[in-house]
């Protein structure tokens, strides 16, 4: 199985890039105060769509 | 596009980039009718094989990749294009970032298209599948692919508000997921114009591909129609998500399983068998987080069911959740290896892509288009909406008649493979299955007819839309900048 | 009495006033900071607290207030915590009219000083969730790196595969043990430090451990470490232990929060009196002895000081327990923090800030917590024996296998060390109080600490504030007496006794008097026709009825200078001077104040009736109550000695109180409930705020207690059960890592649904 020796590493990196996602997200505040997020996307003022 | 307005101070006011998407909504309708005639005639050929017409380029073998090509990319493809770029915009208060970028990948996925429907019949193919194309088409879409992330990603990086709506990282996970398999899976030696050789072979090349093809089927007509599912719906029920928290969590647990299931693809072939275990323990796994997105999308009409009585558009989006979770159920189940044993190669395991295709990606698509064509063109409604309750229900029977068809067709023809006499030998020829699946195979063709049908009434609808409404520019809300 | 201030609806010249603290430098500075702006000036940038919110679009209509006010360039609301953020332009605002447009609207606001203890746990509950996410995507992922080496048969897997496994699952668990279980290495080496082994030790030393033994059997199968590696383990329990204390965390976090929205007010305003008899409002820190200061009706006193004019009632309740207020006049001592219940009256200035006597009674609270006893958790004190346990099998194993095979005898004293990690002896006690909290907030108590869920339970003696707490802050009707001349005016028995109290209860209704008020409350309203209705100061009301007769309701005393003789009751009706009825007076208890007392004697507690109000009334409360032992006229210091004297004879401790006086002592006592209507510095230094205010919530309180630390204890024997069977497998050199892997992942979700148990 050496397609593993490609895919086990791609697939490692990428998950430590995911990691490091998660963890811009978390510090920068898109997780705080979520409850208020599922409201905005109704209520600002839309003429059409 | 957002060459802007006449503000009230009389500078220019800021506008949506709406042009790209109203552009990649039309050919979306346009490719759904070619993609779903192109599967009819070949549900045809496979039921009356003199349609073949002895014409190479109309053979059944050169015509289904053309189908698939084109349903999920022509077709699926466009619809993520269109609602990407809008949920995008409005999520984050700002126009698409580099708009001419934008166009361009308009042009280049509509080139794409059509030299796939040119080279596809004439045979030029690579033969691995959703990846038919050849070197050049694959340099093109990947040049496209890194525009279009590009375009994305500028728009979420530019956006007016703090907080990134969960559909946008639905989106940009799809993004970056198609343009990784595409690039590590398409690899290949070129030795002329039309012909290349992969740069795997044998059993390595079959987990790549399979690699690839199941997590498209996880990125691209999962992940993306999910970010899709996660705006429309909330916006045509006028209901926030059921479980804000739960999307979120829900995104996270979907990444991350989903990388580990296409051994599935691959029971009972020269993979080793811990490879096929592993892929049909995840599989399972992967149950969870797929049943999580479709409860938390249904229960957004929690408390106003009502709606789904008047509104044929809530019927294309709820009732293809229900059809992603029946699917999502189907396939892990299917990746077990004692029903594997009964499935693999029979046309269950078309019944149940078309299931997925048909039930979830096709109604959202549908249902999301309903809720985007008419505001692009400064409607509120498509011109008749009793033409949408009649493409629901016509979609929804030629859907069940399908599945049903390949259902019975597929367990049939699993059990007659594997019947074996008390000696030892099988019996059952192939061909006698061939002719027991045939009467399957019409009505599966007449499944498919309708769900044509009900296409070709979209497109009429479209066109009443289009032609009574006028395209207007949206002025971007003057947000005082609420979270910067 | 609580210490707010007047909720009376606001003029435009009062919401100026009220709001001019708001302004004042140093108060501003509590809720607002300062953004650089790249032109050179500087915008501020304010955080309110807000009241009134009850649907999503009322965030947007608040928003658009905000938005709307002159000077303001940015304002969100966020409707889940019920805050405001604006961002506004200090040359063309003040704060106060940021609250001024928020009244507008139809809402309320005050500032928000919480916001630097917001943004520390902001900036923990990110951290904790990031690195909980770090681990648990890590291990999901190292799950099915391993899964491989699980499932294939022998001699399936190439040994190059099973390496690149091993590689690709040693790189992925390093984010896992160089960040995500950081708080366990720093835990432990801080107890260590301290001499101290908390649960962090054993934690910190099994995955230590067996990180160092996977990797070595990464880099060298053929090492001494073997062959085996237990990434997959180590992950997974690093990602159990993280997520029980993530649920902890936010347990913790949300109550903070509910405290600290109920805190939430507007800071003082004084009214400063100039020389020329001007008032000017202040912020009433910035008053200085010698200072005049104005104190309306209802308002609190800004400061300890001298009576310069007039005389009034005062209710130092908060203060002292006194239930009754009391009469101040010309030359007395008024204290900060208690409330102007009579006349305006003008004050000079004596003692200010932390020279007050409000203030130190705070500063005797926080020495007293200080000196709190201490109590280590239950499962902590199970960590040192264990720990000794653990190393002394690991080292009795690896010289046993030094003789029988010494290649195998350091992988099988790691296996002992590893199949020992106590994950599910982690999660026992945290999961447990989890879900106990859960049950106590269904039930109306909001702890701020989950230890106090064994104080709860181990509390054996338990004081009760008096005024309050016990009581509510009214008094009620308690008999009624007609005189002769009463009967005959309003005839004999029950009958008579109601027209006289709907006659006396009708004239009460002129009066805020508590007495008066407690009148009012006994009878139906009666509408009659009074004219020329005096209150006079300290005595009582006067007024006309419709016939002209002047009819009088007051003390006794006062009646009794005009003729009557009769002189026993508290309050007295009396027409054109002839004594008619007397009326006598209780304090109120508080619902379910005398079922509570006899369930917490059935659970045999012992109980103490702890005032500070005068004997006579605190024995005549503990009598109807059934508290035999009773402590009265205590000060703050003398209820602090009874509580510590208590402690000394090896007592625990559990505080029930609500007023300022009680501080000191909820922080001293072993567990301390304060309730919800009580003074703020009290409820922010009790264990738990009783939310309810219902006394019977305490005993269930005790019961649901009672019953988590049984489960808490089922829990630990469970766990260390667990390990106890795998120990003689894993010396045996028979425990593979899928085992431990099984076994781990299964003994801690039995631990859980256990734990569930407790939140019923």
């Amino acid at each position: 199985m050496d397609i593993l020796f490609l895919l086990i590493p791609l697939s490692a990196v990428l998950i430590l890039f995911i990691v490091g996602v998660f963890g811009w997200a978390v510090t920068s505040g898109q997780f705080d105060e979520i409850e208020d997020e599922a409201e905005r996307i109704l209520t600002r003022e839309p003429p059409g769509a | 596009m957002s060459t802007g307005l006449q503000g009230p101070n009389g500078g220019a006011e800021p506008v949506y980039s709406d042009g790209v998407i109203r552009l990649f909504s039309l050919a979306a309708v346009l490719w759904g009718v070619v993609g779903m005639l192109v599967g009819v005639v070949i549900a045809a050929q496979l039921a009356w094989p003199e349609l073949n017409l002895g014409i190479p380029w109309l053979s059944y073998g050169r015509l289904r990749p053309l189908h698939t090509n084109a349903v999920i990319f022509a077709f699926g493809g466009c619809v993520l294009f269109a609602t990407s770029y809008h949920v995008v915009q409005r999520t984050c208060q700002t126009p698409l970032f580099l708009p001419k970028l934008a166009m361009f990948t308009f042009v280049g996925w509509q080139l794409v298209i059509v030299l796939a429907a040119v080279t596809l019949p004439l045979g030029i193919t690579s033969g691995k599948e959703y990846a038919e194309l050849e070197w050049p088409i694959d340099l093109l879409i990947a040049v496209i692919w890194v525009s279009y992330a590009i375009v994305f990603f500028g728009t979420v990086g530019t956006r007016k508000v703090k907080h990134i709506y969960v559909a946008n990282w639905f989106f940009g996970a799809f993004i970056l997921a198609v343009a990784l398999l595409h690039i590590v899976n398409s690899a290949a030696v070129p030795v002329s114009l039309t012909k290349s050789y992969s740069a795997y072979a044998g059993v390595q090349d079959a987990m790549i591909q399979w690699w690839y093809g199941h997590n498209a089927v996880g990125f691209f007509l999962t992940a993306g129609f999910l970010g899709m599912m996660y705006y429309y719906i909330p916006r045509q029920a006028e209901r926030p998500v059921y479980s804000y928290r739960l999307s979120i969590v829900h995104f996270w647990a979907l990444i991350f399983t989903y990388m580990w299931a296409g051994p599935h693809h691959l029971h009972y072939t020269a993979l080793p068998d811990w490879a096929q275990s592993i892929g049909m323990l995840f599989s399972l796994v992967l149950l969870a987080p797929s049943w999580g997105g479709m409860i938390n999308g249904i229960m957004t009409l929690s408390g106003a069911w009502h709606k789904l009585r008047d509104d044929p558009i809530l019927k294309f989006l709820i009732v293809s959740l229900s059809f992603y979770g029946m699917s999502t159920f189907e396939g892990p189940m299917m990746s077990i290896k004692t029903v594997n044993a009964l499935s693999h190669y029979t046309d269950w395991t078309v019944g149940h892509v078309h299931s997925g295709a048909l039930g979830w990606v096709g109604l959202i698509s549908m249902g999301c288009l309903y809720h985007l064509i008419p505001r692009l063109y400064g409607k509120t409604a498509m011109h008749s909406v009793k033409a949408i309750e009649l493409h629901f229900w016509v979609a929804t029977i030629g859907i069940v008649l399908y599945i049903a068809a390949m259902w019975i067709a597929g367990v049939m023809q699993g059990l007659m493979w594997r019947a074996t006499n008390p000696d030892g030998t099988l019996v059952y020829t192939f061909v006698e299955s061939v002719k027991a699946t045939f009467p399957y195979y019409v009505i599966r063709l007449l499944g498919g007819l309708l769900y044509l049908g009900g296409m070709l009434i979209m497109a009429w609808n479209v066109v009443m839309t289009v032609r009574a409404g006028r395209a207007t520019a949206v002025p971007i809300p003057r947000v005082v900048a609420a979270h910067a | 009495m609580t210490f707010a201030a007047s909720s009376t609806v606001p003029t435009v010249a009062a919401v100026a006033a009220d709001l001019t603290a708001v302004d004042d430098p140093v108060e501003r500075q509590r809720f607002t900071r300062w953004v650089p702006q790249p032109s050179g000036g500087r915008l501020a940038e304010s955080s309110l607290q807000l009241s009134g919110l009850h649907c999503a679009a009322c965030a947007g209509l608040i928003e658009q207030a905000l938005r709307a006010t002159p000077g303001v360039q940015r304002a969100s609301v966020s409707a889940a915590s019920q805050r405001a953020l604006v961002l506004w332009d200090p040359e063309l605002t003040q704060a106060s009219r940021l609250i001024t447009a928020v009244r507008g609207a139809g809402y309320d606001a005050a500032p928000d000083a919480a916001a630097p203890a917001r943004a520390l746990r902001r900036h923990e509950a990110r951290q904790a969730l990031w690195r909980l996410f770090v681990a648990g995507f890590c291990s999901m992922q190292i799950m099915m790196l391993a899964t491989p080496a699980y499932v294939a048969g022998p001699g399936e897997l190439a040994p190059d595969t099973r390496a690149l496994l091993n590689w690709a699952s040693w790189l992925l668990a390093l984010p896992v043990m160089l960040f995500s279980a950081g708080p366990f290495f720093s835990g432990a080496w801080r107890g260590l430090r301290r001499r101290r082994i908390g649960m962090d030790v054993p934690v910190a030393l099994g995955i230590g451990i067996a990180f160092v033994a996977s990797s070595g059997a990464t880099f060298d199968p053929q090492g001494p470490f073997g062959a085996e590696v237990w990434f997959d383990s180590l992950s997974m329990f690093v990602a159990f232990v993280l997520g029980a204390r993530w649920l902890e965390m936010r347990q913790r976090h949300r109550a903070a929060e509910a405290l600290e929205a109920s805190l939430a007010r507007l800071p003082e305003t004084a009214w400063r009196v100039a020389e020329d008899g001007q008032a000017e409002a202040v912020a009433a820190h910035r008053l200085r002895p010698g200072d005049t200061v104005r104190v309306p009706h209802g308002e609190p006193f800004p400061a300890d000081g001298r009576l310069l004019d007039g005389g009034t009632r005062v209710d130092e309740a908060l203060l002292s327990g006194e239930s009754t207020p009391r009469e101040r006049h010309v030359g007395d001592t008024v204290l900060a923090g208690s409330v102007n219940l009579g006349a305006p009256v003008r004050v000079r200035v004596e003692r200010v800030g932390a020279d007050t006597r409000f203030e130190a009674i705070v500063a005797m609270m926080k020495s007293a917590a200080d000196e709190r006893p201490g109590a280590a958790a239950l499962a902590d004190r199970w960590a040192g024996p264990f720990l000794w346990a653990v190393l002394l099998l690991a080292a009795l194993a690896g010289a046993a296998w030094s003789f029988i095979e010494p290649s195998r005898a350091l992988s099988v004293a790691v296996a002992v060390l590893i199949v020992t990690c106590p994950c599910a002896l982690s999660l026992a006690a945290p999961a447990t109080l989890v879900a106990a909290s859960q049950a106590l907030l269904r039930r109306g108590i909001g702890l701020g600490r989950l230890a106090a869920i064994e104080g709860l339970a181990r509390a054996g003696r338990v004081f009760f504030d008096k005024t309050g707490t016990l009581t509510l802050d009214t008094m009620q009707l308690a008999t009624t007496r007609l005189t002769d001349a009463g009967r005959a005016a309003f005839g004999d028995g029950l009958a008579g006794e109601t027209a006289a109290l709907a006659t006396a209860a009708a004239l009460a209704a002129h009066s805020n008097h508590p007495l008066a008020r407690a009148l009012a409350a006994a009878a139906p309203a009666h509408a009659a026709a009074w004219s020329d209705v005096q209150e006079h100061a300290g005595q009582g009301l006067s007024a006309r009825d419709a016939e002209g007769q002047r009819w009088q309701l007051g003390s006794p005393r006062w009646l009794a200078a005009e003729g009557s003789a009769e002189a026993h009751s508290r309050v007295a009706l009396a027409c054109e001077g002839t004594l008619l009825a007397g009326f006598e007076f209780e304090e109120t208890l508080r619902p379910g104040a005398r079922e509570a007392v006899q369930a917490l004697h059935e659970a045999g507690m012992k109980i103490t009736l702890l005032s500070g109000d005068e004997a006579g009334r605190a024995h005549a409360l503990a009598a109807r109550l059934g508290i035999a032992e009773v402590i009265a006229g205590a000060t703050p210091e003398s209820k602090l000695a009874a509580v510590a004297a208590a402690q000394a004879r090896g007592e625990r401790v559990m505080m029930v109180g609500d007023g300022v006086n009680d501080a000191p002592v909820l922080a001293r006592a072993d567990v301390s409930v304060a309730l919800a209507s009580g003074a703020g510095v009290a409820r922010a230094q009790a264990d738990a705020v009783l939310a309810s205010g219902d006394l019977r919530d305490l005993a269930r309180a005790r019961a649901i207690a009672a019953r988590a630390l049984a489960i808490v204890r089922q829990n630990l024997v469970w766990a260390s059960l667990y390990n106890a069977l795998c120990i003689p497998l894993a010396v045996v050199g028979w425990l593979p890592p899928w085992a431990a892997g099984i076994g781990m992942a299964a003994s801690s979700l039995l631990v859980v649904l256990n734990a569930a148990r407790a939140a019923r």
